[in-house]
């Protein structure tokens, strides 16, 4: 045993050591196993069944029935085409609002002001999404903050109102507060990764600041701005709360037709066949993110 | 501070501070109004939907609720999760970043299929547990483990290993060596990750949709299903005390680790 031990390099558990270590990870292999991928198979397996309304067990007849009716329905079709749509769309726009947000915070030097500023983000992030939903209804609704404050700049008739939420629009402004901190948190560590002496290079070199910006550092950003969209195209696509909210079950997503198969028609085989779809879409882009993205984002994020 | 932050970046940057912050403040104002609806300009300050949180059935039963579900989450998925990262750490096998994207992919995949998924699962096996809260503490402990094996795999990868065997080649014995010199030097971490947990569960909505009963609603469930109806300004006063909750939980975490460091780390 001594002499094994003087040879032992870092973090490399010997001999019969190497095997104990996976008690480590048994607990937690064994729990995902049980209630993550048998579950989850099983949902799959069951989207091959003939659909019987009310039944949820496995059968042994085989179909490819729900997925027929999907792809021949314009208006399942359409959902998915919505959904993807929309978390490109959000994907976009979260870029767009993410990207000064994490240049500044990268850029904040000072420990103190930058450690608040991602206290900030973290806390935006773990905050209930219920209750940020509740605060952009209030602002957006019918009745919410802005159109109040239009009626009484005279924007608009007392009687009347802008039509702020229960559209596509309102889901995407949802959606945007919900994936912000994903984004922010993934764009910041690449940021500050970016050696300054190429900034310092483009200005010396008589680029002014901003063109040294858009010439060099944010080509050098790439990496994280196409893991940051994957990782917002995933988690927003897979929202149910958000288009529920916001749009009021008038956008009609591939989540809300799941909860609505399932929850209001008892139709199990069918549901499970879009919640096969919308799986996929969601783990092909995180796939791809963990191809592009996987050694550059933050260890949260 | 500003020197090297163009002042367009600048202005858009605090832009977007407004937008993320904003709907928080609005929530809390909500909570506070003395009117019956929040209205532009606010009717000024009152403690009125705060007394009617604390004196309702329902928000109280499921603020509770979702405390009770958020420690029972807690417990687990810091012992199961730190146990895991433990191995992630010390691991060469070839599998370990298949299996570590694995463990955190709860994170990114749709809650709303993993909740229907369980709650098929329960039902065709016959068990009694969907939509009760045991149902929805196994769909909990799934979306946030992986926060604590992020957390506390942070620590590790901080921690220098030839430490703990320095304590085994001394003639500690393995646990007494982990024990000693290891699980003090991570324990912060472990803390930090159990913070997370708590508040990812005590926030939870989507795996929760499939698994909850109208009698054990956590929070986010109450309050949505109020909120498809009408402005409960009594829903914003307890989202007040979910925004105290959850507010203080980040300023210990940043007590106990590096923020900057946990949140900018490389994966290994």
């Amino acid at each position: 045993m001594t002499a094994n031990r003087t040879g032992r390099t870092a973090g490399r558990i010997p001999g019969f050591r190497r095997h104990a270590a996976w008690l480590l990870v048994s607990p937690l292999l064994v729990f995902f196993i049980i209630f993550f991928v048998i579950p989850v198979g099983l949902l799959f397996v069951s989207s091959f069944n003939p659909q019987i309304i009310g039944q949820v067990g496995i059968t042994s007849e085989l179909t490819l029935d729900n997925y027929s009716r999907f792809f021949s329905r314009s208006n399942y079709m359409a959902a998915a085409g919505r959904s993807v749509l929309l978390a490109g769309v959000v994907s976009l726009v979260t870029l767009i609002i993410a990207y000064p947000m994490a240049f500044v915070i990268a850029k904040t030097e000072h420990p103190g002001r930058n450690t608040i500023l991602l206290i900030i983000v973290l806390a935006a992030m773990q905050l209930d999404m219920v209750i940020r939903l509740y605060g952009m209804m209030v602002i957006l609704g019918d009745n919410g903050l802005i159109n109040q404050a239009l009626r009484l700049v005279g924007l608009i008739h007392a009687e009347t109102s802008a039509r702020l939420m229960y559209n596509f629009g309102g889901v995407v402004a949802g959606l945007v507060q919900f994936a912000l901190p994903f984004m922010i948190l993934t764009l910041v560590g690449v940021i500050r990764r970016i050696d300054p002496s190429l900034e310092e290079a483009a200005r010396s070199l008589g680029a002014t600041r901003w063109r040294a910006f858009i010439r060099v550092i944010l080509p050098a950003s790439m990496p994280g701005i196409l893991a940051g969209s994957l990782l917002v195209f995933a988690l927003s696509i897979s929202s149910y709360i958000v288009p529920a909210l916001m749009g009021g079950f008038r956008v009609g997503v591939l989540p809300i037709h799941i909860f609505q198969q399932v929850a209001e028609s008892a139709r199990f085989q069918f549901g499970a066949s879009i919640a096969l779809i919308l799986f996929l879409l969601s783990a092909g882009a995180v796939l791809v993110y963990l191809h592009v993205g996987s050694r550059r984002s933050g260890g949260l994020a | 501070m500003g020197r090297k932050i163009p002042l367009l970046v600048l202005v858009l940057a605090i832009a977007g501070f407004c937008y993320m912050l904003f709907p928080i403040v609005v929530v809390v104002l909500a909570g506070l109004t003395a009117g019956e609806f929040l209205t532009f300009p606010p009717q000024g300050l009152s403690l009125r939907w705060v007394v009617a949180f604390l004196q309702s059935d329902k928000y109280l039963s499921a603020f509770f609720f979702s405390f009770r579900l958020a420690l029972m989450t807690m417990i687990v998925a810091t012992i199961i999760g730190t146990a895991a990262a433990l191995f992630l750490s010390r691991t060469r096998f070839v599998g370990r970043a298949a299996m570590r994207a694995f463990f955190l992919s709860p994170v990114v995949l749709p809650g709303v299929v993993v909740g229907f998924a369980l709650f098929a699962f329960y039902i065709s096996t016959g068990s009694s547990i969907s939509r009760t809260i045991w149902g929805l503490w196994i769909g909990h402990i799934l979306y946030s483990t992986p926060y604590v094996i992020g957390t506390v795999g942070a620590a590790l990868a901080a921690f220098d290993i030839s430490l703990e065997e320095a304590a085994r080649s001394l003639g500690s014995s393995p646990w007494r060596a982990f024990r000693r010199v290891t699980l003090p030097n991570i324990g912060h971490g472990i803390q930090a990750g159990s913070i997370f947990a708590f508040i990812v569960s005590f926030g939870q909505f989507e795996v929760s949709l499939f698994l909850s009963a109208p009698n054990s609603e956590p929070l986010p469930i109450a309050m949505y299903n109020s909120l498809r109806y009408q402005f409960d300004p009594s829903a914003a006063a307890a989202g007040i005390f979910a925004i105290t909750l959850v507010t203080a939980s980040v300023l210990l975490t940043n007590r106990l680790v590096n923020i900057r460091r946990l949140l900018e780390r490389q994966h290994a």
